[in-house]
This record gives C-alpha cells, sequence and structure tokens, in this order.
C-alpha cells in the first residue's frame, strides 16, 4: 500500500535524489518546502508530484453558487474599486503623493471629494482597478504613505462597504 | 471601523469530516487523520490571509473542527487514545493554525467504550499537546443531564489543571463541557464538526464588541433601551454581514461549502473589545451589579435580530460571549469585586454560553465543581439553550491570586466558589431526567 503521507522529515532522510512518491500520497507543505531547499525531485511513476486537489464532498460544487439576494461574486476577471480615505494635518503635497502611487499601480481614479476642517483635511477617493493590479500590494503602498505625526490612510474593497450596508 | 473599533473576524474554522479515518488499527487511523486534516487544511491559512488582504478586515484565527474523535477511534477499540491528540496536533501546526477542535464525546445519556477511552485520555492529551482542544456533551434538553458524566468530567478537570500545574492549569483553557452543544460551532475550545454536516464546511465566527459599544457611546445616555437595542441591531447586521461576505469568499476559494456565520460578540483582552463595556455603556455601572442580567439580555437578542436580518445562515452559538479571562472589563469587574460567580453563572441563562475561562482555586473540591457544571447544564436544559463551563482551577493559587495565561486567554483573578459543596448530589450520581419542555414531538 502507498504511503498516505511524506513529512520534511522524509524528504531529508531520502538524501538528495529523486524521490518516488504515489500520486495519492499526501506531501505536508514543510516536505515540498525542504524538498525544494534541498533540490530533492518528487516523482511519481508519470512524471513530477503534483498536489491533487481534496474532495470537498458533494455539497462542495452546489455550494460554490451565491444566492441571489446577495451582490456578488462579480467573477475573477473583474478587479473591482476599492475606497481610500485619508485624514490628517494638511500640508502642501498630500493629494499628488497619494495619486501618484495609485497612478504607479495602475488603478484610476473615478471620483474624488476632499474637504478641510481648521487645518486638517478629510479625503475619500472611489478607484477602480486595472487587471493585473494587485490590491494588497496597493494597499500596502498608500497605508505606508503619511504617518502618526501627519496623515494616515485607510484602504478598503468596494464590496466590503456594499454587502455592510445593503439590506 | 475597523481600525478604531476593532471590527475584525475573529475566526474562519474549516469543519473536516474524519468518518472515513476510522480503522481497526489506531496507528492507521492516527496516520489517515493526519494526512486528510492536512490535505484539506493546507489552503486555510492562505486563504484566510489572502481575504483579510484584499477586503482590509483581519482575520484573526484560523482553526479546524472535526468529527468528535470518539466516533472515529471507536473502530480500534483502543484505550488510550492521546496518539489521536498527537496526531491532530501535528496535523495542526503543519497547516498552521492555532487550535484544532474536535477531541470529543457525547455522552449526555451514556458511555461507550470509545466515549469512556477518550474520558480518560483528556488530562494527558491536553498537557502533551499545544493546540488540541477537547470537549463533551453532558446534557442535552431531549436527554436531560448524564450526573455520573459530570461527576467524572469534574475530576478529568481537576486531572488536567494538574499536568500543566507549572502554566497556571493552561490545559483546562482548551477543555469545555456543554449543554445542547451545537454542531457547527467554529469557536474553540468547543469546535466540532457534527455528523449532520457536509464534508467539509466552512464557518465564521465574527467579533465586534468594539463597534456596539462606539455605536452606543455615540448614541449617548439619555437614549431609551429600545433605541439602544435599535442600535445594537443595526451594527450586528453590519458585521453580520461583513462576516457572511469573507465566509463565502473564503469557502469560494477553498471550493468547499459555506456553513454558517456565528454572530458572537467575541471580546478578546484588548482594550475597548469588551463585552462588559457594552452592558457599562447600557446603563450598569459596573458588569455584575444589580441590572447586568437584563442588560445583557437585550444585548444577546438585539445580535441575534440584526444577525438573522442580515444572513440567513446564521448558526453556532450567535449571541455574547462572557469570558472572564478574555475581557479587560470583566477582569477588572472581579479585581473590584463587582462580578461574582454567582451573578456570571446567572448570566448565562441569557448569553449565549456559561461559565466561560473563570478560574478557581486548584483545590477546589470535584464535588464543588460537580455542582457548578449542575447548575450551569440545568440553566441551559431548561431553557433549551447551549450552555458551557470552560473552568480552571488552578494548582496552588487561592482567591484573589492573579493569573497569566497570556495571549487570547488573557489574565484571569482566582474566583471564589464558596464554601459550601454538593457532596451527596456529587455521589449520587445517575441523570437528572429530561425536562417536560423536552418532550415536544
Amino acid at each position: 500500500m502507498p504511503r498516505r503521507f511524506l513529512t520534511a522529515e522524509d524528504v531529508r532522510r531520502a538524501g538528495s535524489g529523486p524521490l518516488e512518491v504515489a500520486p495519492e500520497t499526501v506531501v505536508t507543505p514543510h516536505a515540498r518546502q525542504t524538498a525544494e531547499e534541498l533540490g530533492v525531485r518528487l516523482v511519481t511513476g508519470s512524471g513530477d508530484w503534483a498536489p491533487q486537489a481534496p474532495d470537498r464532498g458533494p455539497d462542495a460544487e452546489g455550494a460554490q453558487r451565491s444566492p441571489p439576494h446577495l451582490p456578488e461574486p462579480e467573477g475573477d476577471d473583474e478587479a473591482g474599486s476599492v475606497i481610500v480615505t485619508a485624514v490628517g494635518r494638511n500640508r502642501p503635497g498630500v493629494l499628488a503623493e497619494v495619486t501618484a502611487v495609485l497612478g504607479e499601480s495602475g488603478a484610476s481614479i473615478a471620483d474624488v471629494s476632499q474637504r478641510m476642517i481648521e487645518g486638517f483635511f478629510h479625503m475619500v477617493l472611489v478607484v477602480n482597478l486595472t487587471p493585473g493590479c494587485d490590491f494588497a500590494d496597493l494597499k500596502g503602498k498608500l497605508e505606508c504613505l503619511g504617518g502618526t505625526e501627519d496623515y494616515a490612510v485607510n484602504v478598503m474593497h468596494e464590496r466590503a462597504f456594499r454587502f455592510m450596508h445593503r439590506v | 471601523m475597523v481600525a478604531l473599533e476593532t471590527l475584525d473576524i475573529r475566526t474562519t474554522t474549516l469543519g473536516i469530516n474524519l468518518m472515513d479515518c476510522a480503522d481497526p488499527d489506531l496507528e492507521s487511523t492516527c496516520e489517515k487523520v493526519f494526512a486528510k486534516i492536512v490535505h484539506h487544511g493546507e489552503n486555510l491559512v492562505s486563504v484566510a490571509d489572502s481575504i483579510a488582504a484584499d477586503y482590509g478586515v483581519p482575520i484573526v484565527n484560523k482553526r479546524i473542527a472535526v468529527t468528535p474523535l470518539s466516533w472515529i477511534a471507536a473502530a480500534s477499540g483502543a484505550h488510550d487514545l492521546v496518539p489521536l491528540a498527537r496526531a491532530l496536533d501535528l496535523a495542526a501546526e503543519e497547516v498552521g493554525v492555532d487550535f484544532i477542535g474536535g477531541f470529543s464525546a457525547f455522552v449526555h445519556k451514556g458511555f461507550t467504550r470509545a466515549d469512556d477511552a477518550l474520558f480518560s485520555s483528556i488530562p494527558a492529551a491536553l498537557a502533551e499537546t499545544q493546540r488540541v482542544c477537547a470537549s463533551v456533551s453532558l446534557a442535552t434538553t431531549r436527554a436531560g443531564i448524564n450526573m455520573d458524566a459530570v461527576a467524572r468530567f469534574s475530576g478529568v478537570i481537576l486531572d488536567a489543571a494538574e499536568r500543566t500545574a507549572d502554566e497556571g492549569g493552561i490545559a483546562c483553557a482548551k477543555l469545555v463541557c456543554f449543554c445542547n452543544a451545537v454542531e457547527d460551532n467554529p469557536f474553540v475550545a468547543g469546535a466540532h464538526l457534527g455528523v449532520g454536516e457536509a464534508e467539509t464546511v466552512l464557518n465564521v465566527g465574527v467579533s465586534g464588541p468594539g463597534v456596539v459599544r462606539s455605536a452606543l457611546e455615540r448614541l449617548g445616555p439619555d437614549e431609551d433601551l429600545v433605541a439602544v437595542a435599535e442600535t445594537v441591531k443595526r451594527t450586528a447586521f453590519k458585521v453580520t454581514r461583513m462576516g457572511e461576505l469573507v465566509g463565502r469568499e473564503a469557502a469560494r476559494r477553498l471550493g468547499t461549502t459555506f456553513g454558517i456565520v456565528d454572530v458572537s460578540l467575541a471580546p478578546t483582552p484588548a482594550v475597548g473589545d469588551s463585552v462588559s463595556d457594552i452592558l457599562e455603556a447600557i446603563g450598569v455601572d459596573r458588569t455584575g451589579a444589580p441590572g447586568t442580567i437584563a442588560a445583557l439580555a437585550l444585548l444577546t437578542d438585539a445580535v441575534k435580530k440584526g444577525g438573522a436580518m442580515a444572513s440567513s445562515a446564521v448558526g453556532g452559538l450567535s449571541g455574547a460571549f462572557i469570558p472572564v479571562s478574555e475581557d479587560r472589563g470583566m477582569m477588572d469587574a472581579v479585581r473590584d469585586g463587582a462580578l461574582s460567580l454567582a451573578t456570571l453563572t446567572g448570566m448565562s441563562s441569557v448569553c449565549s454560553v456559561g461559565l466561560d475561562m473563570v478560574a478557581v482555586p486548584g483545590d477546589t473540591p470535584p464535588s464543588v465543581l460537580t455542582g457548578l457544571i449542575a447548575d450551569e447544564m440545568a440553566i441551559g436544559m431548561v431553557n433549551q439553550k447551549t450552555t458551557a463551563v470552560r473552568i480552571i482551577p488552578v494548582p496552588g493559587k487561592g482567591p484573589g491570586e492573579t493569573v497569566e495565561w497570556g495571549g487570547l486567554l488573557g489574565t484571569a483573578i482566582v474566583q471564589d466558589p464558596g464554601k459550601f459543596g454538593a457532596d451527596i448530589l456529587h455521589a449520587r450520581g445517575g441523570r437528572i431526567p429530561a425536562p417536560i419542555q423536552g418532550y415536544k414531538n
């Protein structure tokens, strides 16, 4: 009977040559990482070993369909919109700094609102992401702008707002 | 809402059915269990992290719940089930989750051989592993309370505490008993995947005490209680919606069934993330003062109503948690003498669980624990609701002393269970028959 699983320890013990694994053997994430580090090739009788998708059971497929009353999903090809908010002490160049990051990331600004209250600004931008534009990367860059003494930027996916506020 | 009011998703919990792992050989069972959990669970953490990044909402915990292991171990006839707990622990470590629930047995009416073996294995299993959580069902409204099991469970608690004496009895923080246990609970320590569930299910537990408290503070003290209930409902609606969005998206990315959103206000030791603060914002001077149970009843009901409006998939425990050591406000209330064990027991009749993360002296007699647990089970049984007890006898500590568990488990002050016990009740054993409201057919 083939082995049920292969651990990092098994990979280390096997040395540097190719390691034969049955297609249905579960190779743990750490075993895969160790194999990559040690340059051990994981092979089956018919080529390189590749992880098999788990069988999630007969209910899983039907469960992928969303109920019609919920406003989702848009599909993987559509990157969607994000809401960028920035609040802080006003000084020249804030808007330029934010929009520069958006421009570099290939995002386009759909709408913008800015207000001043006694030397403090707050700004809301609705931004469309183009395909290939990485939300996490954009969020990371934008939220690094400003600082505790300057201004704070927050980035949220538009869908989160739509979902939370629609009955 | 996210940054200032600590809105987060408390847990995404992947339920994995292990029925097909049962094997006459325990070692084979362990291997099958490890392989199945790793195979199904390996993407859980990366998927949860990617959704947190995409939607800008933190997902604090990623966890796994499995089929109660007494059912899986039965085929082996083994008496020592600690190897199964080790297999769960290793699998949880391999996939990077912080807790795995399902070292569980359902004994509300009686013990099977496997239940007996699991009960005996709990103290060593919890002491030897880091991530495994154990739970037992001791009572239901339909079956009554199995007092033999309650009495035995008291011994299990004390044994588990003693084995982790140098860490303040921390094994007991991973051990809970239930009346009317729910099959889709995503929260540890009681998480498990019940028999009626699908092959794999993604359940979500929301949080949000900070959001509710902020909304009530904005409302101010002059509005009446209908306005308070309305505010809580509206807030719970938003929090639940966020939970459902995250749950459905996580299920879609994992390719599995979406189960439920558990709409529970789950506090953490962080400042502002406290159910106690909400009760004080509703209007009691200190949590534990007269009026506390009324305020908690309003809160729990409004949370359920807001959640039910937001989602057709509300499940789990859904209500408000009152884990004393995990809630800074409750801790302060205990320290100031405002919140007693008796009031906590009363509160559990209107919240979603019961005595949770309560520290008592390490030398508490088993009969006193039996009495405390039986009281909680009775409240759940008669009121047809879930109640639970997660109580930690802290070895070497007396009433008023502090014990630090760290992280999400927080800090506790040892509470005094009083000087009177229930020796004869403890010794009688048998069963408290099901109440008349259990006979509904």
